[in-house]
């Protein structure tokens, strides 16, 4: 019975990962290569962030909201960034379209991003006899990742792949870029700073997942307008 | 209690702490979502070969909060046989649960929560004369259900818990449960309990060590005769229906505190030649009190026969911290003997004095009856005068009165303390001195020789949240080293002496253990879950299907996404 439950939660995280690679032209291409590929960048960056999350930060006692230490936590999470950048731009693709590419690499990276932070809490926890649904929650914060992983790599690959786009949309593209890349520290915000509990943490970040996901896919629809 | 995990748990969110980090995070998250109380076991043992008290220690099924329910299914078979009930001390129904045990229906198991009153490392419930009806009615309860329970054989695990608000919130919610009829079930949910316990195994050969220290008395020049000898006798360990929980500070813990200061008292007037008596002052903490005074038995038996024929008289302690003003001595010799008129002339004008009224109780000894009801009669089986101080009236039954559950630090009184050891100390004072019947007060508050209220309130405060079941002391137990010390400090040729308890009793291990209570979802609710995630998955991946191909080629927008869904169905 436990066991089930884990599968289930099980399913909810990493579920999605896998049919957005089966259903979209991903599988077609047989893009899984670039996809580790993004997975091993995204495991290296997570060792240069906690390397430098040791270096840099305080060990604070109390579970209070430093907005000083947030943003030093904000600005080595743009380390991210950094990371999705290389990923996108020095790493070797043989015949992939950027279009594909972009998915690639953010789905390899939400994937390593659940598999590194969410797994091993699912194993010891969900199999667990006890009830409770924040591994339910969880999965769907995986889910919320995913997208939010997709939109920034898209993003990202809007901003330092393709050369022609048109001009106006330029800050909005990096506007979108900035809050996506963000959303850590705006989630840690909300749950430190303002007290929220984790059903409407998980809740909002469906959301603008959602909407960033929305607004990036009209971007990079508009962006490819001209260039046709 | 899930809530208040959620930080911890969200904190892996998109921080990058790794992986190992976030495991330990998850195994104290693990750790905390679920909640987790003391639980102390009914002893087990066995009496000459007959089982009693709870036979298991390990328990792992759902919580009930009733017995009615198994009224309600009539003659059917009941599934109690797999629920752990929960039943509070403070509503409990003392026939039911008599007529549960007494016909030997299955259960799951019990568990009792106790008031937080009775509980010994609830230290702030200190004595007083306050005591409130309803405590004392639970106090009432307490008795009677030990007593029933000590002398069952239960074939299910057996606990004692404390009431708090996270256990009783789970049971609020369990009594909710059980209102709507819906017992909880693996298929229902509901709570579960798991204590993990081995196998209890049995105690070998529980010790019993007895505690003696000396008083020297003033030998006078040129004298050759021994010295008289008076001993102030108090047995220390205790016993009851849970021995992690019986810290008897009433029976014995006041008569321990009381020797203790006596043995002070009288030491600051030995300590100077001139004021040192012509009696030898013995005093010793004995062990097995419970189980017929057989520590006391066997420190007489080893005890060197002259020396024993010094012992002019022993007084025994026994249970004088409740805030009544009676008390009784309880001797076993006829009370026109003339030792016996001395001391309770002694001990009457010396409590007039005091306020207190001192009764005298004659009760004859059967040596054929192994029952040995009173201290003191260790003591007059082997032809020593003695007598017991007590509260009670009547000689308690076996493993009665033994500092049970029910004994808390909560019904004890220091004051009454004070007085007894006042009572005692003075009345021997005047026989060693010999100021019998003057109106003399040697121990008089603010002087040098006054009783020390701190002292007797800080032992009596160690000794109610020590549990003191012999077979569960160790050798050097802190409490044995610390009663030792103790008597060191006051007395000379302090001895301790290892016994073991006579073969009649075994004893069996694990008496205290950890309850996990987990919240569970039934297979059901597991079951639609996944017939929810199995939808969202098939949904996403038509979704994506057709956003993402349709860009690609509107022809298989259409075509593609019906033939794969067949495929994923």
């Amino acid at each position: 019975m436990t066991i089930f439950h884990f599968f289930n939660c099980a399913i909810l995280t990493f579920g999605p990962h896998a049919v957005y690679y089966s259903a979209t032209p991903l599988s077609e291409y047989d893009t899984i290569g670039t996809s580790i590929r993004a997975a091993v960048v995204y495991l290296i960056t997570a060792l240069v962030k906690l390397v430098c999350l040791a270096t840099f930060l305080n060990v604070s006692e109390s579970d209070s909201f430093d907005p000083y230490q947030e943003l030093l936590k904000a600005l080595i999470g743009f380390i991210d960034v950094a990371g999705l950048y290389f990923a996108l731009t020095q790493l070797a693709h043989r015949n992939i379209s950027q279009n594909h590419k972009f998915q690639a690499v953010g789905l390899g990276w939400a994937f390593a991003d659940s598999v590194l932070h969410r797994l091993a809490p699912l194993w010891v926890g969900a199999r667990g006899l006890e009830f409770t649904w924040d591994y339910i929650l969880q999965g769907l914060e995986a889910n919320a990742n995913l997208v939010l992983s997709i939109s920034l790599a898209a993003l990202g690959s809007l901003m330092w792949l393709r050369k022609n786009k048109p001009k106006t949309l330029i800050p909005i593209i990096y506007a979108c870029a900035g809050i996506v890349a963000t959303m850590p520290s705006i989630t840690s915000y909300l749950r430190q700073g303002l007290g929220w509990h984790f059903p409407k943490v998980v809740g909002f970040e469906l959301f603008t997942s959602l909407v960033m996901a929305f607004i990036s896919w009209q971007l990079f629809a508009a962006c490819q307008r001209p260039s046709n | 209690m899930a809530k208040s995990q959620s930080p911890v748990l969200v904190e892996p969110v998109y921080s990058s702490v790794i992986a190992l980090l976030i495991i330990v995070m998850a195994c104290v998250e693990l750790c905390d979502a679920v909640t987790v109380v003391d639980v102390y076991r009914l002893v087990q043992y066995d009496l000459a070969g007959v089982p009693f008290g709870s036979r298991l220690a390990a328990l792992n099924h759902h919580a009930g909060s009733s017995l009615f329910s198994s009224s309600a299914a009539g003659g059917a078979v009941t599934d109690l046989s797999r629920t752990v009930l929960i039943l509070p001390v403070r509503e409990l129904n003392l026939t039911f649960i008599r007529e549960y045990i007494g016909q030997k229906k299955p259960l799951g198991g019990l568990l009792l929560l106790l008031p937080q009153v009775f509980n010994p490392q609830n230290v702030d419930s200190g004595g007083g004369s306050d005591h409130d009806s309803a405590t004392k009615v639970i106090k009432e309860v307490l008795v009677e259900l030990e007593k029933l329970l000590l002398h069952a054989n239960i074939p299910y695990p057996v606990y004692f818990g404390f009431e708090d608000d996270h256990v009783n919130a789970v049971l609020a919610d369990i009594k909710k449960n059980d209102a709507t009829g819906q017992p909880a079930t693996a298929t229902t949910g509901g709570y579960k309990l798991v204590v993990a316990a081995p196998e209890p195994k049995k105690i070998a050969s529980p010790a019993i060590a007895n505690i003696q220290g000396w008083l020297p008395g003033l030998k006078a020049d040129g004298d050759s005769n021994q010295l008289p000898t008076i001993a102030v006798v108090a047995s220390y360990d205790t016993f009851g229906a849970a021995p992690a929980l019986s810290v008897g500070s009433d029976s014995n813990g006041s008569g321990v505190v009381a020797l203790l200061e006596i043995a002070r008292l009288f030491s600051v007037l030995y300590s100077s030649a001139k004021t040192r008596g012509r009696y030898n002052l013995l005093f010793v903490l004995t062990s097995g009190g419970p189980y017929n005074y057989n520590g006391t038995h066997k420190w007489l038996r080893s005890l060197d026969q002259r020396l024993r024929e010094t012992i002019d008289y022993a007084i025994c302690l026994n249970s004088i911290g409740s805030s009544n003003n009676d008390l009784w001595i309880h001797v076993s010799k006829p009370p026109d003997n003339v030792y016996i008129k001395q001391i309770f002339e002694g001990f009457s004008s010396v409590s007039e004095e005091l306020g207190l009224k001192v009764g005298l109780k004659h009760k004859k000894i059967n040596i054929s009856n192994p029952r040995v009801a009173w201290e003191h009669e260790q003591f007059s089986r082997l032809r020593v005068t003695a007598a017991t101080l007590s509260e009670l009236a009547v000689a308690p039954d076996f493993l009665e009165s033994t500092g049970g559950l029910s004994d808390s630090r909560y019904f004890v009184d220091e004051a009454s303390i004070s007085r007894s050891v006042k009572l005692v100390a003075e009345s021997l004072a005047r026989h060693i001195y010999g100021q019998e019947g003057k109106s003399i007060d040697i121990f008089a508050d603010n002087s040098s020789l006054s009783l020390n209220p701190s002292y007797i309130r800080s032992w009596l405060q160690f000794l109610s949240t020590t549990p003191r079941v012999a077979p569960f002391l160790s050798k050097n137990d802190p409490l044995i080293m610390a009663l030792k010390k103790e008597l060191a400090d006051h007395t000379v040729e302090v001895s301790l002496q290892q016994e073991v308890l006579d073969g009649m009793f075994t004893f069996y291990d694990s008496i205290s253990s950890r309850l996990h209570i987990y919240q569970v979802a039934s297979v059901t609710f597991d079951l639609l879950l996944l017939l929810v995630l199995g939808s969202y998955l098939i949904t996403l991946f038509c979704f994506l299907i057709i956003t993402t191909r349709g860009l690609d080629d509107l022809i298989s927008l259409f075509r593609r996404p019906t033939s794969r869904k067949v495929k994923t169905a």
